[in-house]
């Protein structure tokens, strides 16, 4: 525990930013309380195949920082947990945290799978973008740190029974080898005391579903980024294989549609920035998946502005044979076949055409997380007009209120370095600001 | 003053007319906006049918860069084209408000002279009569037997008071055309 | 069913002296209903949002708000049968109002008749009002329209520009598809569902306005309808009188009876053809409404 001196800092938000500011602050000395809602820390970050623009394994870059936030003297994890108020006391704040039951004791639990195996209820997965089912019990996912299970109140048959006492089910308490099941947990609120906190809550993917043009839900072989990182990804629902939604075939071509939400006064009139890289990064590694595969990418503008992108769109045009259209998209159709057809202009031919794929991947727009207009109410924070974290003007990470900062994309649509840059860049002001003993 | 920048380009001498660029502003500045994605000409049912022949985005590059020459004297593309079904509109991510702008670059060509005869016709009959198709003996008849009241339009005289007060009856040709279209399709 | 303000219909140019069929089928479906509605006198052309401001802009607001005098005062609203003539009065409404500069310079011009614009009016089209009513039209409904296969047509200005008409979502419209469900009647998706007809195009180029309504016909055909349902007069120009042109163009045989909205509504409120006068269309609708058993075999 830390002493009378140690100074406390909470993150709100386990992704790579809360992660990296959780890192820095630890090994500085603070003590670092980690807020997290979902049952694992990781974020975005821990749902990517590959990172850009080296191609690297997102996980493999991701799990050591996990372990070490988990092993690390000076932070603690507070998952399945929500900030409900906060109270400006003399020196720091008082928050006030609501922890969701998880009803799998954290420190018996020993991740065996064996519940797993019995639970007969299947629910769509939200860390596989509804791809896959998991078990009411479940582990968040594979290299989820704590690698502890948790059981899902709404979709537990047990859970759901216990109300009407009627007893059903059950099947994973009576298979637990360690007895870790406790269907008697509540959920618990509690108080934290603390110096100064970081906000890195994250940010969400737009959901295309209003843009009818692009038939979004109503074609089942249009989806979005997120979805198509999890469809390529080794661990994810279709364990690596590119398939078409509608009958699991494997596309012969597959096309991007960039701007998606983004750049458009009826979304988000702001580019989300990362979108023209990760459709690169899609499309050279799905040519890395089968060597027929061809890719289109429709684009506006190609805006490759961080450290080796302008590189890494010419190696996917020069030896990854990516073609890459200028010419917004207008609207998808389909034929007999559910083969999506393109509608658009070519503007480096002038040609009205359209395209017939297998496959169309939206990338869409980067938005505030879900709980972000909350969250900033709750701690008196103020918003840009997109609801992103409005920074003060001389200093990034800094918000309208003394002692609580900002990190990651929260602050607006950003990539893993800078994310991880702002993070240490928030660490270091608060680690200041800290220092300073101001109020 | 009217400021001319000739430059070569597709194996055509473009002129930008500075103050026909200001005069397009003037009427609708969202046209100062657009930055050529080019979703207008992908949802453009004529575009789509003409191969491109028609092209909203054009229309708006054009209008953009002043080339008077292009729109009202060449009319490539011929602006006349567009349906006014406002897809484009529809879809535009800066609010670009095409069709408005097709009808201003529409009023200039007719200004210029340059009035199609259907689009004149229909204007003429407007004008002298207050509506866009007059009644027949053999509509009032039909009316009636389906029970129906007559119907009072506007007294022609005021319509043309009001009409002639604005100019509009300077706008129109009143010659006999070669072709005399069938009236009746609106 | 709110009366707060008294409708007046907008007939238009088209219906009252091209499809007066139109216009009594919509009487009497709001006769029916006991919807209160009286024509609007003394109008002039809207005016037609696909001619007029081509020719000039300024006409078009002008004439516009001299329509638009001679309701006004908070009492009465305007109801329309014609999407142009709705699209029209909702944008010179629209426009007048924001920009008070221009409004200024429209009532001088107004000043030379002795009228003066002053506020806002609320314009609606037919199509909305009786979709707001649906549960009444759903109640008096007799003849339930089984077995009609309808291609709905919204057309353009019934739904654009979004902004301003705010009715229907212009790429996912829904409101026409529903009465024609509650009718009783199989609304069919087709491929070009919202594509434009094509009738602006006859001033331009007919031929190309053939080809549109080709797309559109083939796309209905494939879908396997039996009807063609609009709320525009200008669609129904095109649909119920261009057939021909198409079929001689693409040596087609298409043949789809067009019913406006009104007329569909009419034949399940249980009116018949002679009150329809459904003999005055293009492509005559007796025959399959009777096979159908909409329209009782004489």
């Amino acid at each position: 525990m830390s002493s009378e001196n140690t100074k406390n800092v909470m993150i709100i938000g386990g992704g790579i930013a809360g992660i990296q500011s959780s890192l820095d602050l630890g090994d500085m000395g603070f003590h670092v309380d980690l807020i997290e809602q979902e049952p694992c820390i990781g974020g975005r970050m821990a749902q990517l195949d590959k990172t850009l623009p080296t191609n690297d394994c997102s996980i493999c870059i991701l799990a050591p920082k996990l372990s070490d936030c988990f092993r690390h003297p000076n932070i603690k994890i507070h998952s399945m947990t929500k900030v409900e108020g906060i109270a400006k006391k003399d020196r720091g704040f008082s928050v006030s945290l609501k922890r969701q039951a998880r009803f799998v004791k954290e420190d018996l639990c020993i991740n065996c799978g064996m519940c797993v195996a019995k639970c007969p209820t299947k629910v769509l997965d939200s860390f596989d973008m509804k791809m896959r089912k998991r078990k009411a019990i479940y582990l968040y996912y594979l290299q989820g740190v704590p690698a502890v299970m948790a059981i899902d109140k709404v979709n537990c048959l047990h859970l759901k029974n216990l109300e009407k006492n009627k007893n059903v089910c059950g099947l994973c308490q009576q298979v637990c080898p360690k007895d870790a099941i406790d269907f008697t947990e509540k959920d618990t609120i509690y108080d934290l005391e603390t110096d100064a906190i970081i906000m890195a809550n994250g940010s969400n993917q737009y959901d295309p579903t209003p843009l009818y043009a692009y038939g979004y839900k109503k074609y089942k072989n249009v989806i979005t980024s997120l979805e198509y990182e999890r469809m390529i990804s080794a661990s994810g629902p279709t364990q690596g294989h590119i398939k078409r939604l509608s009958d699991n075939v494997h596309p012969n071509n597959i096309a991007f549609i960039q701007c998606v939400g983004s750049r458009d006064e009826h979304t988000n009139p702001y580019c989300s920035s990362i979108c023209c890289t990760y459709s690169t990064k899609h499309a050279i590694l799905s040519r890395e998946h089968d060597e027929n595969l061809q890719s289109y990418i429709f684009y506006i503008d190609l805006r490759a502005g961080g450290k080796g992108f302008q590189k890494y769109i010419n190696r996917a045009k020069n030896e990854y044979g990516v073609k890459y259209i200028r010419g917004k998209v207008a609207e998808i159709k389909i034929d007999e076949d559910e083969n999506p057809i393109l509608f658009y202009e070519d503007l480096d031919t002038f040609e009205v055409s359209s395209k017939k794929v297998g496959l169309v991947i939206l990338a869409c727009a980067m938005i505030p997380s879900k709980g972000s207009e909350k969250l900033a109410k709750t701690l008196g924070v103020e918003l840009d007009r997109f609801n992103f974290v409005k920074s003060s003007i001389d200093s990034p990470v800094k918000t309208n209120v003394p002692g609580i900062f900002a990190a990651g994309s929260v602050l607006g649509p950003m990539d893993i370095p800078h994310s991880v840059i702002n993070a240490s860049g928030a660490a270091a002001i608060t680690a200041e600001y800290l220092s300073k003993g101001e109020k | 003053m009217i400021s001319n920048i000739q430059s070569k380009g597709m194996g055509m001498t473009l002129t930008i007319d500075y103050d026909f660029r200001k005069q397009i502003q003037g009427f609708n500045l969202s046209v100062n906006y657009c930055f050529q994605c080019a979703t207008c000409t992908g949802i453009c049912p004529v575009a789509k049918m003409t191969n491109g022949e028609f092209n909203p985005r054009k229309l708006i590059e054009a209008s953009i860069l002043g080339l008077k020459d292009k729109l009202i004297e060449l009319q490539q593309p011929n602006v006349w084209y567009c349906l006014t079904c406002q897809k484009c509109v529809e879809l535009c991510p800066q609010h670009v408000e095409l069709t408005e702008i097709f009808d201003v670059i529409k009023n200039s060509c007719v200004k210029s002279g340059k009035i199609p005869d259907a689009f004149n016709s229909q204007a003429i009959t407007v004008l002298e009569t207050g509506v866009a198709l007059p009644f027949s003996d053999a509509i009032m008849k039909r009316r009636q037997k389906l029970g129906l009241d007559d119907y009072k339009t506007a007294d022609p005289k005021e319509i043309q008071t009001l009409l002639k007060g604005i100019g509009f009856d300077k706008l129109l040709r009143f010659e006999t055309t070669e072709t005399n279209e069938k009236k009746g399709e609106k | 069913m709110k009366k707060d303000l008294n409708h007046k219909l907008f007939l238009g140019c088209v219906i009252p002296a091209r499809l007066p069929f139109i216009e009594s089928s919509a009487k009497k479906v709001f006769e029916n209903l006991d919807i209160g509605m009286t024509n609007m006198e003394n109008a002039s052309c809207c005016p037609d949002p696909t001619g007029i401001p081509a020719v000039d802009q300024t006409t078009w607001l002008t004439l516009g708000a001299r329509n638009l005098t001679l309701v006004e005062n908070k009492k009465d609203d305007i109801i329309s049968l014609c999407s142009g003539c709705v699209e029209t009065l909702k944008m010179v409404d629209h426009t007048l109002t924001e920009d008070p500069a221009k409004l200024e310079e429209v009532n001088k011009n107004l000043a030379k008749i002795d009228r003066k614009l002053e506020g806002s009016v609320s314009v609606k089209h037919a199509g909305q009002l009786l979709y707001e009513n649906l549960e009444l039209v759903k109640s008096k409904i007799v003849k339930p329209l089984k077995g009609l296969k309808v291609a709905v047509h919204y057309g353009c200005h019934f739904l654009s520009p979004s902004e301003i008409i705010k009715w229907d979502d212009p790429f996912e419209p829904k409101t026409i598809d529903e009465i024609v469900g509650v009718l009783g009647a199989e609304s069919l998706e087709y491929d070009s569902k919202l594509q434009c007809c094509g009738n602006p195009m006859l001033k331009t180029d007919k031929d190309l306005a053939y080809s549109l309504l080709y797309k559109k016909l083939s796309d209905m055909e494939k879908a396997g309808v039996n009807c063609i349902t609009v709320v525009c007069p200008s669609c129904f120009l095109q649909f119920d009188y261009q057939q021909k042109a198409v079929n001689k163009k693409y040596g087609t045989n298409f043949k789809f009876p067009v019913l406006y909205l009104t007329e569909l509504i009419a034949l399940a409120l249980g009116y018949n053809d002679q009150d329809l006068g459904l003999k005055l269309h293009g492509i005559k609708p007796k025959k399959m409404l009777q096979e159908l058993n909409i329209l009782s075999k004489e």
